[in-house]
């Protein structure tokens, strides 16, 4: 584990470059504030690199992508807090959602990573903006630079840093000491979510047929199941833990064989995710549906606009939807 | 510590890099977010800040999940984009309806509702 020194006296100078750089009414402190909390971040991520270097028997630092994108993101993400305008922040936003992106991607998250970036940075970011330039005020005398007052000033800067930081402190203590009573599971081996999906197994045994002749199944041929007391299939006899799978030849009298595992088949990110999704959580997805529903139409019915028409404003309208004789032929 | 909270598997072990540094982005990030909830009077920024929080719960998820070798972390971050989706559509909404009864966007003018 890094120095608890170390840790806790950049969370401090941490704290004091995110108190510099808030905005405030006097002084601009925006530029040293920030430096001072990137050196903050990025001495910690020096002292988890070099770490992890000095663990790793290997040259160099491995997955230099880490340490990168997460000095990006917390930058990024610092600037979103600090910027005085909001369509800066927004922007700095997005930055901070594709700097996370790299980070689901080194975390072998694929699907993750460009859903976010298509939700996130496509759609609820561009909603933001227009937002953001839908409710702009009109410039006013105590405006200066064109931003409003509520923008330059931050609320009880002090206080919110502290508490911040020290939350910080208290989480980063429980995570860097480990917690003793948290075990961990068996490890699932992705071959096992594999046998609950046989018919991906077969696909692949027929694609390696297919492809150099040798290995794979022919196509009379078909995964084996057991059968059950009452004479109906039972599960697919697959192996995962010696990798062969049981192939039965219909056509003379269901004799079997056994062959090997296909070679280039493992369960990738997507099919992993849609796989415990559907198998999971079924249910969920409908609250999830349901929810959108109603986010929906909560906001048409909160956006729409209030209109107050009297009555002689009806009449004036009802008087121009009358037949006037000779032009109403349509 | 480092070496045993890194758990061997498929598609690769996570040797290097472990779960504490995914959490301590993930930490920093959520408290950042929540200082410029508490900090910032704008709406527009203030619920930035909250979906910067939901983003921050979203890599520690992705990273538990990387950990445990489980796609459940991930499935869970699904959800949490719908609840962020939701709640931007609506926050958004609230926001254009207080912005053109008081003509402002700051937050503080609506502490008279505190009663």
């Amino acid at each position: 584990m890094i120095s608890p020194i170390v840790l806790y006296s950049m969370i401090a100078l941490g704290a004091v470059g995110v108190l510099l750089s808030l905005p405030r009414a006097k002084a601009n402190f925006a530029l040293p504030g920030f430096l001072i909390g990137s050196i903050a971040g990025g001495v910690v991520l020096l002292a988890l690199g070099t770490k992890a270097v000095s663990e790793s028997s290997a040259n160099g630092l491995p997955n230099l992508y880490f340490y990168i994108f997460g000095f990006v993101a917390l930058a990024a993400s610092l600037r979103v807090i600090t910027h005085p305008k909001p369509v800066y922040s927004a922007l700095y936003f997005i930055l901070t959602i594709l700097a996370t992106c790299g980070l689901f991607l080194i975390l072998s998250a694929e699907f993750m990573a460009f859903a976010l970036v298509i939700i996130y940075a496509g759609a609820i970011l561009i909603t933001y903006l227009f937002v953001i330039m839908l409710a702009t005020q009109a410039p006013t005398e105590e405006m200066t630079e064109n931003q409003a007052p509520f923008d330059r000033v931050a609320r009880e800067p002090v206080l919110a840093t502290i508490s911040g930081f020290l939350l910080l402190a208290v989480l980063t203590t429980l995570m860097s000491r480990g917690v003793p009573t948290l075990t961990v599971g068996p490890v699932v081996r992705s071959d096992q979510i594999l046998t609950e999906l046989p018919l991906r197994i077969e696909r692949a045994l027929r694609d390696q047929h297919m492809l150099d002749g040798e290995g794979g199944i022919l196509p009379t041929e078909s995964l084996a199941r057991a059968v059950n007391q009452d004479g109906s299939p039972g599960e697919y006899l697959v192996d995962a833990i010696d990798r062969t799978a049981v192939v039965r030849v219909d056509a003379e009298g269901g004799s079997t064989r056994v062959v090997a595992w296909p070679e280039d088949l493992t369960l990738g990110n997507v099919e992993g995710v849609g796989y415990e999704l559907i198998k999971a959580q079924p249910g969920t997805i409908e609250i999830a549906g349901v929810i959108l529903l109603m986010a929906m139409l909560g906001a048409v019915v909160l956006a729409r606009k209030q209109m107050q028409i009297d009555d002689d404003a009806k009449r004036v309208q009802a008087e121009g939807l009358k037949p006037t004789g000779e032009g109403a032929s349509s | 510590m480092m070496t045993t909270l890194a758990q061997s598997g498929f598609p690769e072990a996570m040797t290097s890099l472990t779960l504490f540094h995914y959490l301590f982005i993930s930490a920093v990030m959520f408290t950042l977010g929540l200082i410029g909830f508490v900090t910032r009077r704008n709406l527009i920024v203030m619920f930035l800040c909250t979906e910067m929080m939901f983003q921050a719960s979203g890599i520690a998820l992705v990273a538990f999940s990387r950990f445990y070798l489980e796609y459940t972390g991930q499935v869970f971050v699904i959800f949490v984009l719908t609840v962020a989706a939701a709640e931007a559509a609506m926050a958004l909404a609230l926001v254009v309806l207080l912005f053109r009864r008081h003509e402002t966007l700051d937050g503080s003018v609506w502490s008279l509702l505190k009663g």
